[in-house]
């Protein structure tokens, strides 16, 4: 899936802060593979034609600052490069113009926050495996439930992307109002604290034609609580019977806790779902092994590992996207 | 990638046995640098028989494969079955991963490391053997001349340095493992030292060959480390950053050469200019 994996050279289009600390990076290519949602990037968050800086002699000078102008020293730089999953992706004549949404958490996020339209951007990709779609999976009825938090969110808006015209819904999830990175649209009606009624009132998702729930932990917008308790009260209203549940996909991306949570709510359902895991990573590209996360094995006696009826797997090529009751975690 | 400019590809390392590695976390980016503690994860001997030569088999460069053991049949076993494959160019024995229980026993102890290395030696006759040392010991030209006396034909230099990184809101080390192996340009320094140290005191009056590596990242990097006495650079860490990193370096060595008029790398080799 990833055979034409490789380095491409971005130019920021757009670097758009969409609320406390969440920014959108929109970066333009000549041309980039195919992609599917679940898919991410490797970026280099430095400029990687900052070459090489001679060890410097110091000069002391009585009371006078040591002057450091080493750049690995003199600054804070991020050594490697960032995964960040794909939000979004729009093909046309001049190019492909593709979505990041990251969170200002380090170094890293923080030169990428500070990017200016024109400026390049390395980056490795794609990379990573995808994201069933529920077309290819079953009946034209099925119905997909994009389950985010945080900044888990980006890439539920890849997927919906890829879901306009199919029966789906988006629960989206933040501590706060603050930290959300969608769009509320004005004219749409708002939420209560208690509604778990999805409502055409978030743009990226509306755009589609898929409403969402959202929730804030402290209530400050839409429904009061975690998403994982909006999601379960909404499937035991519409999704109460086997045969619904059998049409539905869960799809999440979030915090690993909440998303260990969806897949438990998910399991006692018997509802198909599809997680995209979360790993510190090098490489991106299964050389370093670092991204490992326990499976069930089907087979025990089967490789990697026979006798053992675990194994890692890497969430940069096996995944990241996993099924719920595969992982051990 | 052109992969056809490069002296060598060196695989990760291989063991008898097939090893899941370490618990997560394993890898924590530090200042200028990586520490890392995978725990030698990889397929094992026959898994990588079947399922890893023949991707070897298509490099269009030299393939060294990296050996990993805890007792000497495992390293012995698995250097002579690499000894057998065509498209394996040389055998590096890693006998100092930080890393794994006992994975530094051979690599710190002198006279252990001597006998490792005649036992592997008997069992590659037709290759040449590598022994990668690790710096994490009191003297490291103790262990240099102990790989060369068991009849190491290269010394490949150095394995990372055991450190460590806290969470201080956890207040729990970042890797599972506690430790880890630094690695990256935070490491280059001491590394050259190291190079230029096991050049001067071991190697270059025995005439083996140095593959010095530790942090690498640009030909400027590489050009101190032959100046130092490595014969050929070998990068890792940097490959994460950027995986161009090994072409720009030839083009780099290449330019300097011209520069500086020299027709041949190897005459560069060791050529420091001591005070």
């Amino acid at each position: 899936m990833s055979q034409t994996r490789d380095q491409y050279a971005a130019e920021v289009v757009a670097s758009i802060p969409l609320c406390q600390e969440h920014w959108k990076l929109v970066l333009h290519l000549q041309h980039f593979p195919t992609t599917a949602p679940g898919q991410f990037v490797q970026v280099a968050c430095r400029d990687l034609e900052l070459n090489y800086s001679q060890e410097q002699d110091l000069d002391w000078a009585d009371d006078q600052p040591v002057q450091i102008d080493h750049a690995e020293l003199s600054q804070r730089l991020a050594f490697l490069r960032r995964p960040f999953s794909l939000a979004g992706r729009r093909d046309s004549a001049g190019g492909v113009e593709i979505d990041l949404i990251h969170r200002v958490v380090g170094m890293g996020t923080d030169w990428l926050s500070r990017l200016k339209p024109g400026q390049k951007v390395q980056l490795i990709g794609p990379l990573g495996n995808r994201h069933t779609l529920p077309g290819q999976k079953s009946s034209d009825e099925a119905v997909a439930i994009l389950v985010g938090g945080g900044v888990g969110i980006p890439p539920m808006i890849y997927l919906a992307s890829q879901l306009a015209g199919r029966k789906a819904v988006a629960f989206c999830g933040a501590v706060t109002r603050n930290l959300l990175p969608l769009t509320i649209t004005n004219a749409a009606v708002a939420p209560t604290a208690t509604s778990i009624e999805p409502l055409y009132n978030i743009e990226e998702f509306a755009t589609f034609g898929i409403p969402a729930v959202i929730s804030t932990d402290d209530g400050s917008y839409g429904y009061q609580g975690f998403v994982t308790q909006a999601l379960e009260r909404y499937l035991d209203r519409y999704f109460m019977d086997e045969p619904a549940r059998g049409r539905a996909i869960i799809y999440t991306c979030g915090p690993e806790v909440m998303m260990k949570r969806v897949a438990q709510i998910a399991e006692a359902r018997r509802i198909e779902c599809q997680v995209a895991v979360e790993r510190a990573m090098a490489c991106g590209m299964g050389t370093c092994q670092s991204c490992v996360i326990r499976v069930k094995k089907a087979d025990p006696a089967a490789a990697p590992m026979p006798g053992s009826d675990w194994c890692y797997r890497l969430a940069c090529t096996d995944g990241p996207v996993f099924l719920s009751t595969d992982l051990l975690w | 990638m052109d992969l056809s400019r490069l002296g060598a590809f060196v695989t990760k390392s291989i063991t008898l046995e097939e090893r899941p590695g370490n618990e997560p976390t394993r890898i924590v980016e530090t200042r200028a640098g990586m520490l890392n503690a995978i725990g030698l994860a990889n397929v094992g001997l026959q898994r990588f028989l079947k399922e890893k030569v023949p991707l070897l088999q298509k490099m269009p460069c030299p393939v060294i494969v990296n050996v990993a053991g805890h007792s000497v049949d495992d390293y012995t076993s698995a250097s002579a079955a690499m000894d057998s494959l065509e498209c394996v160019a040389g055998v590096e024995l890693n006998v100092s991963c930080p890393n794994v229980k006992d994975g530094l026993v051979f690599g710190t102890d002198p006279k252990r490391l001597r006998s490792l290395v005649t036992e592997v030696k008997r069992v590659v006759p037709t290759k040449p053997l590598i022994v990668k040392l690790s710096p994490n010991v009191d003297d490291i030209t103790a262990t240099a001349r102990a790989a060369v006396d068991g009849g190491a034909d290269i010394l490949s230099l150095v394995n990372t340095f055991t450190a460590m990184a806290v969470d201080i809101n956890t207040r729990k080390p970042r890797l599972a493992n506690v430790t880890g192996g630094l690695s990256g340009p935070a490491i280059k320094p001491i590394a050259l030292h190291l190079v230029s140290r096991v050049y001067r005191s071991v190697a270059q009056s025995a005439e083996v060959p140095i593959i010095g590596m530790g942090g690498i990242q640009y030909w400027q990097d590489a050009v101190e480390f032959i100046l130092a006495g490595a014969s050929a650079v070998a990068v890792g860490t940097a490959l994460f950053v950027d995986p161009a990193t090994p072409n720009k370096i030839v083009d780099g060595l290449n330019q300097y050469l011209i520069e500086q008029k020299v027709d041949d790398l190897a005459d560069l080799v060791g050529t420091l200019r001591l005070p």
